[in-house]
Parts: C-alpha cells; structure tokens; sequence
C-alpha cells in the first residue's frame, strides 16, 4: 500500500469535553490512485486527513505513507516528511495575499530539487495569463487553481485535498476536478480527497467512509464517471 | 524562495507605507540624535587624545615661588620628565577683562592655531579662541593692555586651558572677562620689566613624566628644593613670612620659658619633698614623746588617786579623833563635875578651855582634811581628765605621724613626677624645637602648587563632559530602537495573525518556520536597517548632527574647529544597532507565533480563543467590551505603556536636567548670602573690617569614579551667611552644604568620610544639620575647632566672607567668588542645556504620539471588520468610538499613573549615577506637584488628539467595503 493507516486513533480534550474521533482507522490506498474520504460532519475525515498529511498528532496506530512512517516524527523531521511526499489543498487557498500568482508558487517550487517545469504547470493549470495577478485579483476558481499550482510544482508523490471545492460553484467546482484528474493522469500523483460532495465519489478509485470514527464502507468503484460528466458538483 | 520573500517584504512595506514611514523617521531621527551627540562625543574624545600627543599636553604642573634653578631643572630632567615654563602675567584689559599673558610655546602645550598665525613681531597676539568669540574679535582687530595696543595675529586654543577657568576653583568660564594671551618671549619680558600688570609673575611649570617617574615622585622631588624667603620678591609673602617668622620666634621663646619654669618646679617639688621628710621626722619624735605621756598618765591618774584615798581615810580618821575629843572633852566635863562632885579640884575652865581648843583644832584639822579630800578630789577628777586628753593626744599625734608620713610620700612622689616632667619638657622642647622648624621649613620649600592633569579642571574636560553623552547615547539608541522594532514586531504579529492560514497552509507544504521567521523579520530589519542609514547619513554628513552638538561643546571649551570623525563604531552602531536589534527583538515575538503547528494555524486557533478569555459579572456591555478589545489588543496595550514608559523616561531626562539647571540658577541666587567671598594666599593678621573670617580647608571625596573638592570651612558663631541651624558644631558634629548632602546623599545623623589631598589621612564627621547652600560642597564646623583639626594658630584665616565689596589687595588673594558671579555661573547652565531640554522634550512628545497612534490606529485595523459589522447592526459613531477606542483612556491613564513615579524613580537613579557624575554642584531635580499634573495632563491632552483623529478614520470605516474584503 502506498498510504496504509493501521489501527489509527486519534482523541481530542479531557474528562468531560474528551472525544474520540479517530477508533481504530485501517485503510490502504494505492499508488496513483485518487481516493475519496467520506463521512457526515464529526466522522473523522478531515482529522484522518491531517493525521495522513502530519499535522496532527495520533495516538496511536501506524501511518505509512510512500514507505515512510511519520510515527515518532517531530519538527524538522515531519517538515521534511511534508516537504518530500506531501502537497496540500484546502477550501480557503490559502496564498499569500501580496504575492503574484507565479510567486506563491515559487514559495513551493524551491521545496525541492526537481520541482514540476513551472510554465507547463501553469500552462496545465490555466494559469498563464495570470501568473502576475495577485490572489485578490482572481476568481474562486483561480486562486484554488493556484494553490494546485502551488502544491504540485514540488511534484509530491501525495496530494491531499481538503474540501477542495468546497468554496466554489458546481461550474468551477467541475473544473478543478478535471484538473486533478488530468493531473493525476499525467503525473500519477496519488490523491486523498475529503469531501463531502456525494457526486466526486463517481469520478475516483477508492472510496473510503467514515462514521464515527471507524470505516464504514471502503471499496474500489469497478467504473469511474470522468470528472466533466459529474452532475449535482 | 528568499527573493519571493524579499518581494513580498517589499510589498508589505509599500502596503504599510505610511505607518513604517512614520517609525522609519522616529527610527532615523533617534538615530541621528543618538549618532549626533556619540559622533560628536567620539570626536571630541579621539581629537583629545590626538591633539594631547601632537602638542605635548602638560601631565600637570606645578608653581614655585622662585624660578628654579637650572641645576634643579637639570636633575628633574636627567631623571627623564620635561619641564617647560609657563611663566604669565595677569593684565588688565578695558571694562575689567583680564587676559592672562603667556610666552608662546615651542615644547609643552603648544598652541594650536585656529585662525590667522602665531605672533612674529612684538606688537602681535595669539588670542585664546572662546574670548576671542565672545568678545567679537578677529584677527587684525587691536587690543589694548594697560596703554600698549596689539593686532590681534592669530585664534587659538592650548590644551592646558581646555576649559578657561582662571582660577582652578572658578565654578564656572566667564570667556567675556577672562581669556588667555601669547605674545613674543621678548615683549613677555619687557611687559614684565614696564610692572603694568595685575599681580606678582606667577612661575608655573608644565611637565611631561614620559613614563620616567610618577606625580608623586616628582612632587616628592619639588619639595625637596629648599630657597630663601628673602629671594622671594612677592610683598605679600614677604609680609607674611616676617609674620609667621614672628610668630616661630614667639613659640621658641615660649618653649624656653616653659623649661625654665619646669626646672624651677622641679627645685620646688625636691624642696618640698625634704621639708616633708623633716616634717615627718619631727612629727615621729613628737609622737613618740605623747606615747610616753601616754603610757605614764595612768600611773599619775593612780597616785592622785591613792592620794584622794588617803585623803579620804585622813578626813575619816579627822573625824573620828574629833569625835574622840568630843567624847574626851564629855568624859573630861563629866570628869571635872564627879571631880567636883567627887571634890576633886578641877580646874574646869581650864579643862574645858583646852578641850574647846583641843576640839577647835579638831575641827580645823577636820575642815582642813575636808578641804584636802575635796582637793584630791578635784585632783583625781582632772588626772582622769589629764588620762582622756593624753590618750587623745596620741590618736592625734598617731594621725599627725601618719598624715606626716603620707605628706613625705607624696612630696616625695610630686618630686619624682616634677623630675619626669623636667625630663619630658626638655624632650617635648627638644622635639618642638626640631617641630617649629619642620613647620616653618615647609614655607621655605620652594614648591608652592602641584596638581595633575587629571585633577585639573581647565586639562581635557570637554572630552570628561561629552563622555557622560557618549554612554547615554549608546544606551538610549538601543533602548529606542528596541521601542520601535518592537513597535513594528506588533504589526508583524498582527500580519502573522492575519496571515496564519496561509503560513499552516505553508507549513502543511514543507516550508520551514525559519524561513518563515526570516521572511517576517525582513521588513523590520529592513526599515530599521534604511532608517539607520539615513539617521547615520544626516547624523555624520549635514550640519545638522555632529556639526551642531560639536559646536555646543565649542561654545564652552576652548578647543580648535574639530575634524569630524567618522568613527566606525559610529558608523558601525548606525548600520548595525537598528537592523540587528530588530532582528533580535522580532524574532523573539515572531517565533513564538510561528510555533504553533500548522494545524492551529490554518484554524486561526489563538484569534478564536483571545474572545473567550475574560467574562466580569455585573459589567454593562459596553464596559465589558472594553475590557475585551483591551485584553484581545495585549500587545498593543503593552506596547503603548512600554512606549510611555520610554518616551516618559527621556522626558523625564530632559525634565530633570531642565529642573537641575533651573534650580542651579534659582538656588545660587537664593541660597548665597554672602557678596564676595575672599580665598587668601596671604591673609593680614587683622580681619578686613566688615568680614566674617573663616579657615577653610581643602579636602577629597569620591563618588561614582570621580574625585570632588569639599571645603571643611570653619566659620565663627556670627556668621551670618550660612545658617546651621539650632546645633553645637564640633570637631565631629558639622553642618553641610546641602550641595554636599545632596551629591552624597547624606542625612542629618549620617556619618561620613573625606580624605585630604594625597587621600592619606581621612577625616570623620556626622551631619548635625544641612544647610541651604547649593553652590559649593562645604562642611561647616566651628572655627575654633577647623583650627584645632588643622593646626592652625588660634588667630589663622584664610577665608573672608562679607555682604559688600571689601578692600583687599588681588596679591595677597588665591581667589574672589561673588555673589554674581554665581548667580552667572548658575544661569549658564540654563543656556547651554536649553535647547538640548526642547530637542529631548519635543522628541519624546513626538516619538509617544507616533507610538500611540500606530498602536491606536492598528487596534482599528484589526477589529475593522467587527467595527463594520457593529455599524451594520445599528451602532451609532459615538458608541463605537467607546467600543474600540476609549479602553485606550484607561490604559494611557492608568499607564501615565505607573510610568510617572516609576519614571521619576528610575531616572532620579540614573539621573546623578550616570549623567552628572562628573558634576560637583548636588542638586536634587525635584518636581513639584504642579510639574507631575502638567505632566499627565501633556500626556492626556496628547491621547485625546490622536483620540480625535482616529474617531475621523471610525466615521470613515465603510461596513460594505469591509465586508466586501471579507474572504
């Protein structure tokens, strides 16, 4: 497996406020597949994404993502971790408010040592005719375009893509999802998708659901729906 | 990555481009005043040093009452020390100004010539540069000297009269009525040989140890050369000298009289004690002779009483034959009358004829015996009397012997006593002969003054007075750099917050928090850097920074226009102090943000959890909100005190020093009640009429690395000029100027030292009271007893205090202090510090409003989009205003009430410790109440400008467009 998660737990607070969010989580994900993580609010999925990605901490189990376990990793160790393997998207962007559209990206590209040829990214993306713009200056769709800019020009081996829609229309929405699975195509990039739109389960591998912190339902989808015929996005 | 950065650093600045405008010109202006007054400090200190070398300061000099003789001169030198005269006249120019006449110099303190060129002809004059200034002439210009006019040839400065005091003990330059003179060796002497001078030629040699002996030991060395008092042409010494030649004649002479007077003791006490060996002798002999009549009047006693006894059985068997005639002269009766009857012829007339006589006798003898008795009688009685009066007699005559005896003793002892004190006084004449001729041999050492370059007053003390600059400026500039880097680590920390999001997003991606740091640290360093450099650039390179506070110290020391030195440690704090400090100061802040994990950031965790902090029952809404936006704006909160604080300090040392010189004016001028005060070099034996005399005695104590003069002044009860108050002053109880009190903080009850000259002897008293006095450090004592301490004659003065101008000749003077010359000398402080007090004061007003405003203006900012929301939901201007903008009266308010003491405190510790250490006059810069409340009310009035302003920027908030940039 290229992402395997064994016996995953992962609780917040103490006494009376203490929850268990994560029970025991096992999943496995394959190299180049696109993987979506599902569940209702408070199942889990976004902390499972952290755990995956190094943010949060675990309380025990296993990570083990590309061969590397982030158990025991710390500070610089689990920066590198992120730096080597991982890319992030989130629902919100997050780009630098006063750097150009070609500059955020630059942030990530000296991340590595063979970072993504920028102007084909850009070009894949999109982009090119707003690499000087500033993040205040584009669309929704844009700017989130940037961030997948700006989290694949390290060429991570793994993307996780937090709520990647979440803050854009159906229209746009549909257009970014084509984007990952043209980039997935092309590159192979391995994808942990958190969502909770119902339709993107169509257009990947694996789907993964949680509920109450344990999976519920995890198998492989025998056909894919390509991303622009995906309805109610 | 890092050009990314650096971009997007510069475009954070070009965004805050007016807020870091403002921090970069308090940053460059603090800068430039730091670098000002250092650059200037460095100068002045590095061209002393250059300058003692170039032109062979003095190590100090010494003064003799004759010119030493080139043998003496020859054994000082041989040793390895130069010895330079520097012979001067004193001359009287118009309008009563003095200028003292040197020969110009070709070895020790040589002239350095400001303008024009040293004298080449007997009719030209090098001027000394401050007189020259203050007196308006330049070269070419004449000057007269009694009747000699000269053309003033060249302006100059010697390093021996850095500061132009005329006399050491001169409080204060007066460059309007004292300067200093060079003219050709020739016309020195023949100005000498016209007398058309002041006083007597002073003979003062300058001196260069070169490392071949110490002042000591040259002092040593001086003392031992002896002269003639008759070699000595000064009248006044000559005057003195017969007086005190007189008086060493009256002193052996009373010595002798004292043996001689001993030896006769002695005679009489030997006298004594043999007439009381011969008294006790006689005594003896005459007890001796009692005792024997005392052991022999019993025996008397017993035989007058055997004899009274014999009496008494006389006087019994008187009576018993008188009662036998009786019954005889019966039985003879009735003898006769049987013989009648009997018929026997008797003769009875006969019969008792003779027995009538025969009983008459017997009555006779018994009377007789009667009388007898009584007499033996009486006679034991007073034998026994004789008994007690001789037994008494004995006790006496014992007494007698004894008292005798102890007479002899003591005689004997007063003898042996008188002996050892004929023997001491001989010795005592012995040693205070040898000791009059110690004491009266001292004036016959030919050194009359020696003092060292470090002790003196006119040598290197403007590089002593900016050095106190130099050490301000370096601590000042780093803590108003701290100020500002901190100021502008608040709007990091503010981008930081804004921005935590982006930075968890950039976390999540691999980017690392030392690049992150580094990227934020950027701006700062970078305007602190920029405003370093123009603060440098302005300090170093325009007249309005070094120039400027260089010709502050040009307007008080006698010094040439200095080459500016662009020191690299003044270049070196410039570039490097600001940049770094703010490197340090961000990354302290910043790192501590930049800590949290990328998972805390991106859900903005801190900004969520800073609402929920604090929650005071029974506050109304408005109140508690307040609180709120006080606590969720700490750091801003912090930074405005932290700010007053600063900024007050800096008042506070512009304020101090405003009230130390305002009070050094008001003080001399109220304090001093004497007129003129008269040191003598050569006192008259009669107190000047009208004059209160006085001994005064010159003495060191130390504080804070700096060694001050204190005069013990031994005053008479009647001197009306200084009042010590309801105390008995002796020898350990003393009374203090309170400029004494002040400088060592001392109290009533306090016990101090100070040392004399050579810091040999020290010398202990107790304050018994402080007196009014600001001008000088003294420590008053009774005349009697300064005299007594010093071992001075019962008539010595020295001082002479008086409330009007009295006639005393300038020859026999050291110095004359008046009243206006102090009350002078203390307004010059006020003119020199004035407009150093407005820079200070009106930067630290400008450097708290820029603070404030920011701190103020960016509490705004951050809550813009709940100021817009609180507008949508019907808030009006005013209660919004009260919402995020009044919490700050408080703050300001309750900071003001904190920093003010606290201030004061903290300054009134540095304040003597650090910035006038060097100064002897103590003065406590103390404020009035008046002065606080005019201080917190700049303060509040400044708040409610800045308040006012930003109340505009509120009414200008648009909720729309604010929520429009909403993500």
């Amino acid at each position: 497996m290229y992402i395997e998660t064994k016996g995953l737990k992962k609780s917040y607070g103490e006494g009376g406020s203490y929850v268990q969010v994560l029970k025991g989580v096992d999943i496995g994900i394959n190299n180049g597949e696109i993987c979506v993580i599902q569940g209702t609010s408070g199942s889990g999925k976004s902390t499972l994404l952290n755990c995956i990605g190094g943010l949060d901490t675990i309380d025990s189990g296993n990570v083990t993502v590309a061969g590397t376990s982030i158990e025991g990793l710390k500070g610089e160790k689990l920066s590198d971790y992120r730096r080597n393997n991982l890319g992030f998207i989130f629902q919100f962007y997050n780009l630098v408010p006063n750097l150009t559209v070609k500059e955020n990206i630059q942030v990530c590209e000296y991340l590595t040592k063979t970072p993504l040829d920028m102007d084909e990214l850009l070009d894949v993306l999109g982009l090119s005719e707003h690499k000087d713009k500033f993040p205040s200056q584009l669309s929704g769709g844009q700017q989130q375009r940037c961030a997948i800019a700006r989290a694949l020009i390290k060429n991570p081996k793994v993307l996780l893509c937090d709520e990647p829609t979440g803050a854009l229309d159906s229209n746009t929405s549909r257009d970014i999802l084509i984007l990952l699975e043209r980039i997935n195509k092309q590159y192979g990039t391995t994808m942990l998708i958190v969502t909770h739109n119902n339709s993107i389960k169509n257009m990947v591998d694996h789907v993964i659901y949680l509920k109450d912190g344990m999976v519920h339902k995890d198998y492989f989808n025998e056909v894919k729906v390509p991303a622009k015929d995906l309805e109610d996005l | 990555m890092g050009k990314v950065f650096l971009r997007r650093a510069a475009r954070d600045l070009k965004a805050g481009a007016s807020r870091y405008l403002a921090l970069s010109l308090l940053i460059g202006f603090s800068m430039f005043i730091v670098l000002s007054l250092m650059g200037s400090a460095l100068t002045v200190i590095d061209y002393t040093k250059i300058r003692d070398d170039e032109l062979r300061r003095e190590d100090g000099e010494f003064t003799v009452f004759i010119p030493l003789t080139e043998g003496e001169i020859d054994e000082i030198e041989s040793t390895g020390v130069t010895v330079d005269p520097m012979f001067y006249i004193d001359c009287e120019m118009s309008e009563g100004k003095i200028l003292r006449v040197y020969k110009i110099r070709d070895d020790l303190n040589q002239m350095s010539i400001v303008e024009g060129a040293a004298p080449s002809t007997d009719e030209e004059v090098l001027l000394e540069r401050r007189f020259a200034e203050v007196n308006g002439i330049n070269p070419g210009d004449e000057i007269t000297l009694g009747d000699e006019t000269f053309t003033v040839s060249g302006i100059g400065a010697t390093p021996d009269y850095n500061t132009v005091l005329r006399n050491f003990s001169d409080a204060v330059v007066d460059s309007a009525s004292f300067g200093v003179l060079f003219v050709t060796e020739e016309k020195y002497d023949q100005m000498l040989s016209s007398g058309n001078y002041l006083s007597t030629e002073q003979y003062c040699y300058a001196y260069l140890l070169n490392d071949s002996m110490t002042d000591d030991e040259l002092r040593e060395l001086l003392e031992e050369y002896e002269i003639d008092p008759q070699d000595i042409q000064d009248e006044y010494f000559t005057e003195y000298w017969d007086r005190m030649t007189n008086q060493r004649d009256d002193l052996v002479e009373g010595i002798d009289e004292l043996v001689e007077g001993v030896s006769e003791l002695r005679d009489g006490a030997s006298d004594l004690s043999n007439g009381a060996e011969e008294l006790y002798d006689g005594v003896s002999e005459l007890h001796d002779g009692i005792s024997e009549l005392n052991d022999n009047v019993p025996e008397f006693t017993d035989g007058i009483d055997e004899l009274n006894d014999g009496a008494s059985e006389l006087m019994a068997g008187v009576q018993a034959y008188t009662d036998a005639v009786g019954q005889a002269s019966e039985g003879a009766e009735q003898l006769a009358q049987g013989a009648a009857l009997a018929g026997v012829p008797v003769d009875q007339q006969s019969l008792a004829a003779g027995f009538e006589a025969i009983t008459a006798g017997g009555e006779e003898l018994e009377a007789g015996v009667a009388a007898l008795h009584d007499g033996t009688s009486e006679l034991s009685d007073a034998a026994g009397e004789l008994e007690d009066g001789v037994s008494e007699l004995y006790d006496g005559s014992s007494e007698l012997r004894d008292g005798a005896e102890e007479l002899s003793d003591g005689a004997s002892e007063l003898n042996d006593g008188v002996n050892e004190l004929y023997d001491g006084i001989n010795e005592f004449s012995d040693e205070a002969n040898d000791m009059i001729d110690d004491i009266f041999n001292v004036d016959t050492d030919n050194l009359i003054s020696f003092i060292t370059a470090t002790e003196n007053p006119r040598v290197d003390s403007a590089a002593d007075d900016v050095q106190i600059n130099l050490s301000a400026s370096i601590i000042f500039g780093v803590l108003l750099i701290m100020l500002f880097a901190y100021v502008i680590s608040v709007f990091i920390v503010h981008t930081i917050d804004k921005e935590s999001p982006v930075i968890g997003a950039l976390y999540s991606m691999g980017v690392k928090r030392s690049t992150l740091t580094l990227s934020y640290v950027a701006v700062p360093v970078l305007v602190c850097f920029l405003s370093g450099i123009i603060g440098t650039l302005v300090a170093l390179y325009t007249p309005l920074g070094i120039p400027s506070q260089l010709q502050d110290t040009l307007n008080y020391f006698s010094m040439p226009v200095m080459e500016i030195k662009v020191s690299p440690f003044v270049v070196g704090y410039g570039l490097l102090i600001p940049p770094v400090t703010a490197f340090v100061i961000n990354v302290l802040v910043i790192r501590k943000r930049l800590k949290a994990t990328p998972l805390s950031l991106l859900r903005s965790e801190k900004k969520a959890a800073q609402g929920k902090q604090f929650n005071i029952r029974g506050l109304r809404f408005l109140d508690m909100f307040r609180v709120r936006q006080m606590v969720r704006e700490g750091r801003s909160t912090m930074t405005v005190v932290l700010g007053l604080f600063l900024t007050l300090l800096i008042a506070f040392m512009a304020l101090n020093t405003c009230v130390y010189c305002l009070k050094v004016k008001t003080n001399y001028a109220d304090e001093t009640k004497f007129e003129y005060m008269y040191t003598y070099k050569y006192p008259t034996e009669e107190v000047p009429e009208g004059g209160y005399e006085a001994v005064s005695e010159e003495l060191k104590k130390t504080i804070y690395g700096y060694s001050f003069d204190v005069a013990v002044m031994g005053i008479t009860p009647d001197n009306p000029f200084f009042d010590i108050g309801d105390v008995t002053l002796d020898s350990t109880n003393v009374a203090v100027s309170s400029s004494f009190a002040v400088k060592f903080d001392l109290d009533v009850g306090d016990e101090f030292n100070v040392s004399d000259k050579n810091g040999e002897r020290l010398y202990a008293f107790r304050v018994a009271s402080v007196v009014d006095f600001s001008a000088s450090n003294m420590v008053f004592m009774d005349i009697d007893d300064c005299r007594d301490m010093f071992g001075e004659d019962d008539d010595y003065y020295n001082v002479v205090f008086s409330d009007h101008e009295l006639d005393i000749e300038s020859g026999r003077l050291y110095s004359t202090l008046s009243r206006s010359d102090l009350v002078k000398a203390g307004g010059i402080y006020v003119d020199q510090m004035m407009s150093m007090i407005i820079i200070m004061s009106v930067a630290s007003a400008v450097m708290f409003v820029v603070v404030l405003y920011l701190m103020m203006k960016m509490m705004l900012d951050r809550s813009s989009f709940n100021i817009s929301l609180v507008k949508i939901f019907g808030f009006r201007n005013r209660e919004v205003r009260q919402m995020y903008l009044d919490g700050n009266l408080y703050i300001v308010a309750i900071g003001a009430l904190l920093a003010i003491p606290v201030d004061k405190a903290v300054m009134d510790y540095i304040y003597p410790r650090y910035l006038i250490s060097n100064v002897g006059v103590g003065i406590r810069p103390s404020y009035s109440p008046a002065l606080y409340v005019a201080i917190f009310a700049v303060i509040m009035v400044l708040y409610l400008l800045i308040n006012t302003v930003l109340v505009a920027r509120i009414r200008k908030m648009d909720p729309a467009e604010v929520l429009k940039n909403r993500e």
